[in-house]
């Protein structure tokens, strides 16, 4: 650990760690811009300038350094016994000197002569770091009185546009394409102030190369002005208006951290959160864009029964009436329950519980999205399960005396032998192998609960309309065993249910004993009854998540 | 009357001096042999140490501490001859390139023995030709005589020299950018530290000296170290005790153009006088001497009032300039000094890599406010402000008087200093461009304020005679610097 004066504060950090972090985890801002913690240093914005204090043999004091320092590459260790500073300090830098407060003011100032300043039709108003540290380092007003720069607005690649008059040049786009993805689609083109960022482009400007990779959404993230511009949020809302929730992606099995930003009619944009063993500061554009089933039109508002062959919309009651009188008629071996690997651990749960308690049945499956292409990055994995909770859903499905989980062709073979099967679904439109097709046809009663018409509850004689990852609150586990909880952030459409209230309710009707009132309760039931997950309880997993302890095997 | 001492210019003129043959007849790669039979490589990297030979290149770093910054037991290392020479009105490394190229490659023979180095790239600047097929011919030759490849001479020392020409840019003569370039990368220069001694070249610890610094090599091992620090004159710092000696050993390879009658290069010793050397080169074309750029467009300009500077990097570097590369441009009574900065400042703007924010956005902001006040465009305010000056108590201060205000002026001050500070001798960029660009904008503007100030007045460039363009010393602060530090004497 480096001792460090920070201004007037005396600070411990790890050695290595450079100012602008040092300063951060003190709660001091440095600005920065070309600087990001995810990739490599620069230094070419020099915004991040600071005032370090050395030794100054001559004057037998320590003094200000020469030279200002860019923060971000300048790094704190412990200095030998014989170098330290007043005897005891392994640094001294100061981050609000007068001399540092002008350059930061100056810098903006050089920043902002070519900038538009469309501050009021610019997406990135309100979370721009050009208008924050304007507003807090900046001049009062400008003095520029020449012509500006008008580089021309270019589209980059299927979701990415480049305002390229808001520009700083601070990198970061082209060292994420570089470093990160490695798929270096991006560039700088002309020089000194007339450059500007570009993918490659033959002499007439024909595009030979387009930055459509799958983590190329992240670039608007680093962004730290408004030119980069995602195509799917452009002019949707201002950041201002929309509600943030920390969830989990449930586009495949790394569950990446994310933030859900939404209003009262459904997902706006999602974005990544930091979590530095599972996805960095990094998510894939399948995760970011694939939202948009949950704002779906058609999604199941109404449970749904089949009267002459057509399904009906009908009401709850009415549709659990129809559950109960038809599971009253068969044998318990003849019932199979399918959870789902989209669901939460306690959907999943209290689906197990009522498989075991109420139906007596040990007799379960596991059902989820079918496996997509694993991509690879030099800094990124997106894996090829594309369900969120695979690994927790198998664990908590089987953790009752008895159960077996199926799944695959096996489980296919088993429900082409039962009467009656209770499928949970979820997720986006989940389309049918023959084999699961001709097998779920055998069915002679099939409730499904799904989140959107498809080719399930095509073949279904009761759909209950259930929820997706937005509308809930719960627990996924990833496939390196990292538990972690999603949110609720909207209400689910029309008389949709969340997923364990609905089997809750079912196992009410049946007779069974089950009274939950929220999912950490369930959690808390899933802690005491599922050695794996003793220590998953929400209150511990919090936002950090936690990992399971024998899931390195 | 002063004369020319021609050492590594002394057999340019010769004929077929390019090929091996004759530059054998004239003691050609004597030296080299003389070094790897006489001297362990340490004892030359004592001998350039205690020579006092500084780089040649601009910045005037002592070669021999440049050398001891290297780390020797990180393998490979490599050497990079710098001889990417841009700076406007300097051309004395083409010469040697062109004329005499063997020199060249016995200096880079020396130093990769001194360093234990096996590669060398040399940089040259893509406009250049002649000078890198010259080269090209003689690395051939060498190659081919056995001063080149492996085990040279029987003596188990491998060295292979690598050319490279530029693409055209400036800044890829500054010595990480151009490193950046040689490894194939956008031209632009690194961070600092590391410096290229420690994190050069493909990320190992890397040599970079000038042309004309390499040529000084074969003459230092060859009539030793005594000989050569008679050329020149040692300074004593006195801000040590006791005072460490400050050489400015050698001969410079002066560039003088402008108007001068016999523009040209002139090799002589270090330190002498601004005058001395006009004279040298055929005395001024014209009534009488306006300004002298001393070392290359981006030095500080010295007004008729300085020409008894000594041109060699102590004493102009406390005259608050620098000798830099050696370029220096004369100017007459006819010349306009504001339209002069426009030049200047045009390339600037033009060759600015644009990394970094400052120079990126400032240096064609410089540029424009330039161009405005040459226009006939500049701004002058109606109101007035205290002037300061040399007060009453003959000190700096308020001097009671009121002066007008040009916003102009002031803006360009404040703008050039923003990019880098010229009076604390800060700067906010990455490398030295920055100061670069202010140390001419600001000291055109302060020694010549006058001119720049009739130029917003009347609305057109006015060229006014020199006693009336120029800031008298006491008047400026910019000189009063100049007069401050007592600390160097002659040795």
């Amino acid at each position: 650990m480096a001792f460090v004066k920070l201004n007037d504060l005396e600070i411990e950090v790890e050695d290595g760690t450079n100012v602008v972090e040092a300063a951060r985890q003190h709660g001091i801002e440095v600005p920065h811009y070309c600087y990001h913690p995810g990739l490599s240093r620069p230094a070419n914005c020099r915004m991040c300038l600071v005032e370090p204090h050395v030794f100054f043999p001559p004057a037998g004091a320590i003094v200000p350094d020469r030279q200002l320092a860019t923060g971000c590459t300048t790094v704190l260790r412990t200095a030998p016994p014989d170098r330290k500073l007043d005897g005891k300090y392994d640094f001294i830098v100061y981050t609000d000197s007068p001399r540092v407060k002008k350059a930061r003011a100056d810098i903006l100032e050089f920043l902002l002569v070519h900038h538009p300043l469309d501050c009021p039709v610019c997406d990135q108003a309100g979370e721009c770091d050009l208008q924050d540290y304007s507003h807090r380092h900046g001049h009062d007003k400008s003095r520029y009185l020449e012509v500006k720069n008008v580089p021309p607005k270019k589209d980059l690649g299927p979701d990415v546009l480049l305002y390229a008059t808001r520009c700083v040049v601070c990198t970061r786009c082209i060292r994420f394409a570089d470093e990160v993805s490695g798929t270096g689609e991006l560039g700088l083109i002309h020089r000194g102030s007339h450059d500007e960022i570009d993918i490659p482009r033959s002499h007439e400007g024909v595009p030979l190369q387009v930055l459509d990779n799958k983590l190329a959404g992240n670039v608007v993230d680093i962004c730290p002005v408004g030119a980069l511009i995602s195509k799917d949020f452009l002019f949707k809302s201002r950041p201002w208006f929309l509600e943030k929730a920390n969830s989990v992606c449930s586009g495949c099995s790394v569950g990446c951290n994310i933030t859900v930003e939404y209003k009262a009619d459904g997902l706006y944009r999602i974005k990544p959160r930091f979590h530095e063993d599972i996805n960095q500061h990094w998510m894939c554009d399948d995760g970011r864009l694939g939202y948009h089933y949950v704002n779906s039109d058609d999604r199941l508002q109404l449970p749904l029964k089949r009267v002459d062959d057509e399904l009906t919309p009908t009401h709850w009651a009415d549709a659990l009436a129809v559950i109960t009188e038809n599971l009253s008629e068969v044998e318990t071996e003849d019932i199979v329950v399918i959870g789902s690997a989209q669901g939460t651990n306690e959907d999943n749960y209290v689906l197990q519980q009522f498989a075991h308690d109420v139906l007596k049945t040990t007799q379960l499956g596991l059902f989820g999205q079918l496996p997509g292409e694993e991509h690879k990055f030099p800094q990124f994995t997106i894996e090829a399960d594309k369900n969120p909770n695979a690994a927790g859903a198998r664990t908590i499905l089987g953790s009752a005396n008895g159960n077996v989980v199926l799944e695959g062709e096996a489980l296919w073979e088993k429900v082409s032998e039962a009467k009656v099967v209770y499928l949970v679904s979820g997720g986006p439109e989940r389309p049918l192998e023959d084999a699961e097709k001709a097998a779920l046809k055998h069915v002679d009663f099939l409730i499904v609960q799904d989140v959107l018409p498809s080719e399930v509850t095509q073949l279904a004689d009761v759909v209950l309309p259930g929820t997706t990852f937005a509308e809930k609150d719960g627990t996924f586990t990833n496939s390196t065993g990292w538990v972690q909880r999603i949110r609720k952030t909207i209400d689910p459409p029309g008389e949709a249910r969340v997923d364990w209230e609905i089997t809750q309710q079912l196992a009410k009707q049946l007779g069974g004993e089950m009274n939950y009132h929220f999912a950490g309760e369930i959690a808390l039931a899933i802690a005491e009854n599922v050695p794996e997950y003793a220590d998953a309880t929400h209150q511990k997993i919090g936002d950090a998540g936690i990992k399971l302890a024998d899931s390195d095997q | 009357m002063v004369q020319e001492r021609r050492i590594l210019y002394e057999h340019l003129d010769v004929p077929d001096i390019n090929t091996f043959d004759v530059f054998r007849q004239y003691d050609g790669y004597t030296r080299f042999e003389k070094a790897i039979a006489e001297y362990q490589p340490d004892d030359i990297a004592k001998m350039v140490m205690d020579s006092g030979l500084k780089g040649r290149g601009g910045a005037g770093f002592s070669t021999g501490l440049k050398w001891s910054f290297v780390p020797r037991d990180i393998k490979p290392c490599y050497l990079c001859c710098n001889a990417d020479e841009s700076e406007p009105g300097t051309f004395s490394n083409r010469y040697v390139l062109e004329k005499n190229p063997h020199l060249l490659i016995e200096g880079i023979l020396i130093c990769c023995y001194a360093m234990g180095i096996e590669t060398t790239y040399v940089y040259i600047r893509g406009e250049f030709t002649l000078g890198k097929e010259m080269l090209d011919a003689a690395i051939k030759e060498a190659y081919e005589k056995g001063y080149l490849g492996k085990d040279i001479r029987g003596t188990g020392l491998n060295v292979d020299i690598y050319t490279h020409p530029g693409a055209g840019a400036y800044i890829c003569g500054e010595e990480t950018g151009l490193i950046e370039s040689l490894e194939g990368k956008r031209g632009q220069p690194r961070n600092k530290p590391p410096f290229p001694a420690v994190e050069g070249v493909f990320g190992k610890p890397t040599v970079v000296q000038n042309v004309e610094t390499l040529c000084n090599l074969p003459f230092i091992v060859g009539n030793g170290v005594e000989w050569y620090t008679q050329m020149g004159p040692t300074y004593a710092d006195t801000r040590s005790d006791p005072p460490t000696p400050d050489p400015n050993t050698g001969t410079k390879l002066y560039c003088i153009s402008g108007d001068v009658n016999e523009p040209g290069v002139y090799e002589l010793d270090l330190g002498l006088t601004c005058s001395e050397l006009i004279e040298v080169a055929g005395g001024l074309r014209g009534e009488e001497v306006k300004a002298v750029i001393p070392g290359g467009s981006s030095a500080p300009i010295l007004t008729h009032y300085e020409l008894d500077t000594r041109l060699d990097f102590t004493s102009l570097t406390l005259a608050k300039s620098m000798l830099g590369s050696g370029g220096i441009i004369v100017m007459n009574e006819t010349r306009n000094i504001v339209d002069c900065l426009l030049n200047i400042m045009k390339f600037y703007a033009h060759e600015s890599c644009g990394q970094c924010t400052p120079c990126r956005w400032g240096t064609p902001w410089v540029r424009d406010i330039v161009q405005r006040i040459a226009d006939g465009n500049g701004r002058k305010s109606t109101m007035t402000r205290p002037k300061f000056g040399v007060a009453e108590n003959g000190r700096w201060g308020d001097t009671g008087e009121t002066e007008e205000i040009y916003e102009d002026l002031d803006l360009l001050e404040s703008v050039a200093n923003n990019i880098a500070n010229v009076d604390t001798m800060t700067w906010n960029t990455i490398c030295v461009f920055g100061i670069a660009v202010s140390w001419p904008a600001v000291s055109y503007m302060r020694k010549f304020r006058p001119e720049f100030e009739a130029a917003i007045r009347e609305g057109e460039l006015v060229t006014l005679p020199v006693a009336e363009a120029t800031v008298p010393p006491e008047e400026n602060y910019a000189y009063q610097q100049r007069f401050v530090p007592k600390e160097f004497a002659d040795l």
